[in-house]
Formats: C-alpha cells, structure tokens, sequence
C-alpha cells in the first residue's frame, strides 16, 4: 500500500468513525457482529443497513474487529517455523553450546565413553514451548548442509538426546558445514 | 472514576472545561456570536467555530496546562478538548441548544456580550454545553469498549454514586467527629471504630444501603437532600433499587482493579489503523453475495474517485487539515507549510485557491458530506 492509499484509507475511517446520529444506540449484538466477522453468519441486508446507519455500531464493529485481529496476530506469534543459529567463534575442539539466534534453542555436546552425544534443550519461557510440549512435538536440527544432527519428540522437560552421528567433532563439523544449524517442526 | 471507554469522568476534566471556555472565549467574537444566534448561519458558525477553536487548542497542545495528563490513559488536557471540539462539529443538536440559550439572551438584551458580565455567562452556557457533550461522548466510549447500552444519564449516576462512596469513605474515616451521620448510614449507635471503616476497602466494598443511608441522612447533616432525595427525576431508576446500586457499585470497582494492571487498553491508531476497513468491506461484501441482495443502482463503488474530481489540491488539503489535523506522519513533506512543518491554515489554502475563508469552507464542508456518505459504501 503506498503512502496516498495509507493516508486516504485513514480519511475514510476518520469519517466514517466521526459521524454522529443523535440517540444513536447499538443496533446490533457483539454475537451478530462476530459471526460477520468469522464469517459464520453473513448479515442479512437488514442488519447491514442497521450497520450502516448506526455509527455507534460501527464503532463496536471495529472494537471487536481490532481485537480480532490482536488475537489471531497474538496466536501467529505463538506458532512457531523455526529457529535457525550460528557457530560464533571459531571454537577449537571445545564446543559445548551453541545457541539459535531467537535465543530459544540450545544444543549441548557431551564427551561421553562412547563418543559426542548431543541434547537439544528448549527454553520453557519461549512463546510456543507450552504448545510444542503439550503436543510432544517432532522437532528436527540440522546442519548447513542439510543433514541430520537429531530429530525426534521432545520429552516432557523439552528435551531431546541422540548420538553425535558425524565422524568429526562438532567444532569442526559445523565448521565445516558452513557453520550453521536450524531447528525445525518435522519428524527426522 | 475510570469505566470501560470512558475519557472523561477523572480528574482532568476540570482543566479541560476550563481551557474549552479559556479558548472559547477567544474565538467567539462578537460577529461569530451574532451568526450562531441566528438559524440562518448557526450551522456556519458551528463550522467556524470548530476550525477556530481547534487552532486555539493545537496552540495550547505544548503549553503545560495543555500538555498535562487529564486521565490515567495518559490523553493530555489539549487532546480531551480537541476531541470534544469534534464531537461537537458532529453532533448539530447540540449546537443549536447553545445557540438557541445565546438567542434567548440576544432576546433580552442585543448587546448582551458587550456587557461586563458577558465572559462569565458565556463561560456558564459553555459549561454547559461540554458539561452534556462529555457525558454523551463518555456513554458511546463505554457501548463501543463493552458492547453494552448505556446512557449520558447512567454515566451521571455512576459518577454520582462514586462521590458518594468518596464522601462515605471520609465520613468513616473521621467517624469521631461525624458520629450521628456514620451512624445513621451504618443504621446503629457508633461507640467505637465501626469495622466496616476498614472494611471499606475501595467502592466494590461500599454497601448500597449506605449510599441510600447516606443521602436519607444528607437532608439534615449536609448542605440539602442528598442525590437519592431530591425531586428530581434524575435518578429515577435507582431510588428503591438497592441492587441496582449494588451492580453500578460492584462494576466501577472491578474496572478500577482490572485497569490498575492493565497500561492503556486503549485502542490507539497504530501503524494499521485502518485493517478494519478490510473486515469492514468483506462483511459488508458478503451480505451482497447474499441471495436475494439487489445491488442498489448509482452507488458510487469506488470511494476514492470521489476524491478526485473537481477537488484541487488546496481544497483537498483542506479536507486533510479538518480531519487528520495540521500534523500527521503520513502528510509528504511538499504538502507542509516548511516554516510550521504542518499544513498550511485554512487562510492560507483559501487564499491559494483565490476564494475567501467562508467560501472555501463552505465548499470544504461540502465536499466533506460527499465523502461522508461515500465513506458508508465502502
């Protein structure tokens, strides 16, 4: 939308929110006017003519309208595509932590007898950690180049361990693999 | 008093009365008052009066009465009385009561306003008028925040039934010195601290026999018969309903809890201001989709070509400046005024258009009703 359509499309609604009729009152319900809004039930042209010529309505109409959409924006900000991150250092053999850029996600490496394991962690406070644990989510990390760490259902403190399945150390694998990682929804 | 919607009914109001009379009285002159005695011109006159008082108040916009908060929302004095200057413009019934009340003093005497007591009548009528606007204002905020009907009048009882907790809750608190009356309204002998002194906590803990007790009780420890007591039909609907009182008590009490935690609900006009205008048009939409809708004929469809035709750009700025204000963001800098940095005035787009200011806002409000009525279309 370009700056004159911006600034015509906030004319309009001045006006339109302006207007004044003496006694005017709600014509419609908040019921009548959700549905509208979700689409269930489309006004009928009664209604829509009651709409019209009640500003007072169509103030309402636009509280619920705005508050419609603080909501669903609310609930896209909750759902959660991904996290991507980055090796910041050129780290030597000692890597323990790397961390996605959305601060989210963490990946531990641990040195064990039988070699690197890895633990994805999830931060409890992240917006859609209740949603991903509540559903046991699927999550996926994988390098630079697209291959595997780890995948699978995180555990119920938001946890997932596998083996480190690459032949060199995790410093030097994503350095490698251009130093990137993602954390991703999806089974492995 | 804090309600859902409502701008108001705080504290402020007293400095926004006072700069709406200060800035009125600047600008109602005396040829402005002989236009808005007479029906013939009272609508002008409403119209100039407006554009007037609205250049008043930006003026005052950073002075520090101006400037100061007026409400908990944080709206400033200048912008609660800019924006009942508003409400005013769009509603002409108001108007014509004032002008007919400054007819009625024309009636008695023609030069009424050359007189040394003009300013305080003038002063007086204005209070008056803003004194009804901010109660209508107040009532439409409240059906819009919460979907419920509501009056001027239950605005006024809802304030009244807030003073009178106030006054109860000194009474209690100075129980020793006002003992027959706390007594009255606990309706038994007081000897010692009344425990319901500490359990008024706030109004949703005020009992609506006290607020009844208590104006039964005003006849004879105030200054008149309390609010409940008087002849008037005023507060007709609450006298005998104590539960009535109780719900109005129990409401102001919950939305001074909510609103205490929650910073400006208030809707403001954020970066999209106007996503609804989509919903807007999309329901409105599908009621024509719907059988049996027939499309009615010469509907302009769209709205913006009845922007364009015959509305040159000083008229058209005009338009801008009445709605939006003289500063907005979304203005291209080539359209300001660059020793101001907003829009030019209203003198200065008359004189660019080659028309006198009455003409060319004459022709502003016209091309203003177009709009209006487009605007409905969508």
């Amino acid at each position: 939308m370009n700056a004159m359509d911006r600034l015509d499309r906030k004319l309009r609604a001045r006006l339109l929110l302006e207007q004044r009729v003496e006694d005017d009152r709600l014509a419609l319900d908040d019921a009548t006017l959700l549905a509208a809004l979700a689409g269930t039930a489309p006004l009928t042209p009664a209604q829509a003519a009651a709409l019209k010529a009640s500003p007072l309505t169509l103030r309402r109409f636009r509280q619920l309208a705005l508050e419609r959409r603080q909501t669903q924006s609310a609930a896209s900000d909750r759902a959660w595509r991904g996290s991507g991150g980055m090796l910041r250092a050129a780290a030597h053999g000692a890597l323990a932590r790397l961390a996605t850029d959305d601060g989210w996600w963490s990946l531990h490496f641990v040195r064990g007898a039988a070699g690197w394991h890895s633990v994805l962690q999830l931060d409890p406070l992240a917006p859609f950690a209740a949603a991903l644990l509540r559903e046991r989510a699927q999550v996926r990390v994988t390098d630079g180049a697209g291959a595997l760490v780890l995948g699978g259902a995180l555990d119920a403190d938001g946890e997932l361990e596998a083996a480190w399945p690459f032949a060199d150390a995790p410093a030097v694998h994503f350095q490698r693999q251009g130093a990137r990682f993602m954390v991703q929804p999806g089974a492995a | 008093m804090r309600l859902p919607g409502t701008r108001y009914q705080e504290h402020g109001w007293e400095q926004v009365r006072k700069l709406l009379g200060e800035c009125s009285l600047e600008v109602l002159t005396p040829p402005l008052l002989a236009r808005a005695c007479d029906p013939a011109t009272a609508a002008e006159a409403l119209s100039a009066y407006v554009d007037d008082l609205a250049a008043a108040l930006h003026a005052h916009a950073r002075r520090t009465r101006g400037a100061a908060a007026a409400n908990s929302y944080g709206d400033s004095v200048a912008e609660l009385a800019l924006a009942l200057a508003c409400e005013l413009r769009a509603r002409p019934a108001d108007w014509s009561a004032f002008s007919a009340a400054l007819a009625a003093e024309y009636g008695r005497d023609p030069a009424f306003w050359t007189r040394a007591d003009a300013a305080g009548l003038l002063r007086k009528k204005l209070n008056d008028l803003y004194a009804v606007l901010r109660d209508k204002v107040d009532s439409d905020n409240y059906q819009v925040a919460c979907g419920r009907p509501c009056s001027p009048n239950r605005i006024y009882a809802y304030r009244m039934l807030d003073m009178a907790h106030a006054q109860i809750a000194r009474l209690f608190d100075n129980w020793e010195a006002n003992r027959a009356q706390v007594g009255a309204i606990l309706g038994r002998e007081v000897t010692a601290t009344p425990i319901e002194a500490r359990q008024l906590t706030g109004i949703g803990a005020c009992r609506a026999e006290w607020i009844e007790r208590w104006s039964a009780s005003q006849e004879g420890f105030g200054d008149g018969p309390g609010p409940l007591h008087t002849k008037s039909k005023r507060f007709e609907a609450l006298k005998g309903h104590p539960e009535k009182i109780q719900a109005m008590l129990a409401e102001i009490g919950e939305y001074e809890t909510l609103s205490a935690t929650l910073d400006a609900a208030w809707m403001q006009d954020g970066e999209d201001a106007g996503a609804w205008l989509d919903d807007l048009d999309r329901v409105l939409g599908e009621v024509s989709a719907a059988p049996g809708y027939e499309e009615q004929e010469g509907e302009p469809r769209d709205w913006l070509d009845c922007l364009a035709p015959g509305l040159d750009e000083p008229l058209r700025l005009a338009i801008y400046l009445k709605v939006l204000g003289p500063a907005d963001d979304s203005y291209p800098p080539h359209w300001l005024d660059p020793a101001s940095g907003e829009l030019p005035t209203m003198q200065a787009l008359a004189a660019r258009a080659g028309v006198s200011l009455p003409t060319f806002r004459k022709r502003r409000d016209e091309a203003l009703e177009r709009l209006r009525a487009a605007g409905e279309q969508g």
